[in-house]
């Protein structure tokens, strides 16, 4: 990717050359887009409560041309959980587990996805969380009829799911604000300039992030520039996260002990008033 | 002022965090509760998740329940060979529980059980409170009313392995408070309560302890067992989080506090009576979410 990118870059100016002397001026060159953060490192402290992230860059457009821009998180598993009811009280029946699947997407765009390309467009230029394929294993845990419990995570794996299966998982992760498509939330100048202000809420999973910016004209990415972002614990929550999963004993001695403390400290605090 | 709860992975507004443990340190303080059948629905309630909400409040529970039983202590109102006993069948039960948690989450049905649980035995126990305070109320006010019998004997008395327990005078088998203590302690690592409002029943009306010794004595027990919860739940599954706990442990002496001044005021049968009406609202509300059909079928979490 970095070389088909400096390749573009050094072609460019031999290019544009190139173009002016066939065609003149009114030909449009190979495009280039450029873009930054304000931040590539997203600190999660303990008043950490969501966070805005400027995102802004160049790129040689023309009226009428279309921005993506697309923030990845790590891709993980995501157990889905379906309910159903059993003996008058609603029980989850069905697990599947989305395998690799990002945790994170959230989708920005100087438009309406669907007026600037078609699911095609999309699907080529590698837009939408669902576009390369998912896989899910997927079992059943009737715990109601008591059979399959305790190994409800076996079974087969299936491709990406059916279209019904692939809305579900779609709906549930923006209920909790994980995936998002925000239309009309990119701005451009000119179309030379454009940013975006990336809200990231309070919930978001950390690990590597990718953040990719892509140029779309008549429904086609004429380029693509991607950058890393990194969410991590810092600070005291960084220090209280990894002392519990490094030292999970110590930690677990060190809370009853703060506990047992405290208690004592708030009954002479008690007896004396 | 927002946190980010390192362990819960949510953020939090202080006010509320600290409020929870204000409010449910009131109740705790005004009916002699430790609190942890409101606070673990509560903390569910507000988006943590449930095996955080579990594991920070039996760590919660080892600081109340240690402020709780010195003035005991003091009064001299703790068996400690009675509560060892219960502490040890406490032991097993929890670290039973734990095993069974950590089980019930692998196979995505701890949600369920903590439901169920709650609604059975706050159920049970509520109802028993009520009608046992109500009964309270209209004997005071018909005199004469002939009293219950003290003590009665029954084939729980048969069993092997007698000890004699001088604080409660009794003379009982030790198998009875150690099948006892394994039981609440079962309940109390799937909970994420201290299981005084079930340890205390049991105490007086199975076991036949006195009243005055009865809640120092949970209380001591509780301690051993919410700690052994605490640590096993921090090695397997890192749940304890220790900011939260901190922070709902700081709002919860406060309210303690004000809520034991606002106890002295009221009688001892209004008050009981209160806190069955509590606890029965608690059962009915979590009850409520069980039956009612759920806004969407489908729920997800991320795999960490």
């Amino acid at each position: 990717m970095t070389g088909w990118l400096a390749m573009q870059r050094t072609l460019a100016p031999a290019l544009i050359g190139l173009a002016m002397l066939v065609a003149g001026p009114v030909m449009a060159a190979p495009k280039q887009i450029v873009a930054d953060l304000s931040n590539s490192r997203v600190d999660i402290t303990s008043s950490y409560h969501g966070t805005e992230l400027l995102l802004f860059g160049a790129y040689e457009g023309m009226p009428g041309d279309d921005i993506i821009l697309v923030v990845q998180g790590p891709a993980t598993d995501i157990i889905q959980r379906r309910k159903a009811k059993r003996a008058g009280i609603w029980v989850n029946v069905e697990t599947k587990i989305w395998q690799q699947a990002p945790s994170f997407y959230h989708v920005f765009a100087t438009d309406d996805l669907s007026s600037i390309t078609d699911e095609q467009g999309l699907g080529n230029a590698s837009v939408g969380p669902l576009s390369r394929g998912l896989s899910f294993t997927s079992g059943t845990d009737d715990s109601g009829n008591g059979h399959g419990g305790g190994t409800p995570l076996s079974s087969g794996a299936a491709i990406a799911g059916n279209p019904e299966q692939q809305d579900n998982l779609r709906r549930n992760m923006q209920a909790n604000g994980l995936w998002q498509v925000l239309p009309s939330s990119i701005f451009t100048q000119q179309d030379m300039l454009f940013r975006a202000s990336l809200s990231l809420p309070s919930n978001i999973p950390p690990g590597e992030y990718s953040v990719r910016v892509l140029h779309f004209r008549d429904g086609v990415a004429l380029s693509e520039r991607a950058t890393d972002m990194n969410v991590r614990k810092a600070g005291l929550s960084a220090l209280i996260y990894r002392f519990a999963h490094d030292y999970s004993a110590l930690y677990g001695i060190f809370a009853i002990i703060f506990a047992v403390a405290s208690g004592w400290l708030a009954a002479a605090a008690f007896r004396r008033k | 002022m927002y946190i980010y709860l390192p362990i819960a992975e949510v953020s939090m507004h202080i006010g509320i965090i600290i409020g929870l443990g204000g409010g449910v340190g009131f109740l705790s303080g005004l009916f002699g509760v430790g609190g942890g059948f409101l606070m673990t629905p509560l903390l569910i309630f507000f988006g943590i998740p449930p095996a955080v909400a579990v594991s920070t409040e039996a760590n919660q529970i080892v600081a109340s329940s240690v402020s709780g039983v010195l003035a005991h202590m003091r009064r001299g109102n703790v068996d400690f060979k009675m509560g060892a006993i219960l502490m040890a069948g406490g032991m097993i039960g929890s670290t039973l529980g734990v095993a069974l948690f950590s089980f019930l989450r692998d196979i995505g049905q701890i949600d369920l059980v903590i439901q169920l649980s709650y609604v059975v035995f706050l159920g049970i126990i509520g109802a028993l409170m009520l009608t046992e305070s109500l009964r309270t109320i209209i004997r005071s006010r018909t005199p004469g009313a002939a009293r219950g019998k003290l003590h009665q004997h029954n084939w729980l008395h048969g069993l092997p392995l007698k000890m004699r327990f001088r604080r409660s005078k009794l003379y009982i088998s030790a198998l009875l408070p150690l099948a006892i203590g394994a039981f609440v302690g079962v309940l109390a690592a799937i909970m994420g309560v201290g299981g005084g409002f079930i340890m205390v029943p049991a105490m007086i009306y199975l076991l036949g302890m006195p009243t005055s010794v009865v809640v120092g004595t949970s209380l001591f027990q509780i301690i051993f067992v919410t700690a052994n919860v605490t640590l096993l739940q921090s090695i397997q599954t890192q749940t304890v989080d220790f900011l939260l706990a901190g922070l709902l442990l700081f709002g919860a002496v406060i309210g303690a506090q004000f809520g034991s001044r606002a106890g002295a005021v009221l009688r001892g049968e209004q008050l009981r009576g209160l806190l069955a009406l509590l606890v029965l609202a608690v059962c009915v509300k979590i009850g409520y979410d069980l039956v009612v059909r759920p806004e969407d079928l489908l729920s997800v979490e991320l795999m960490r």
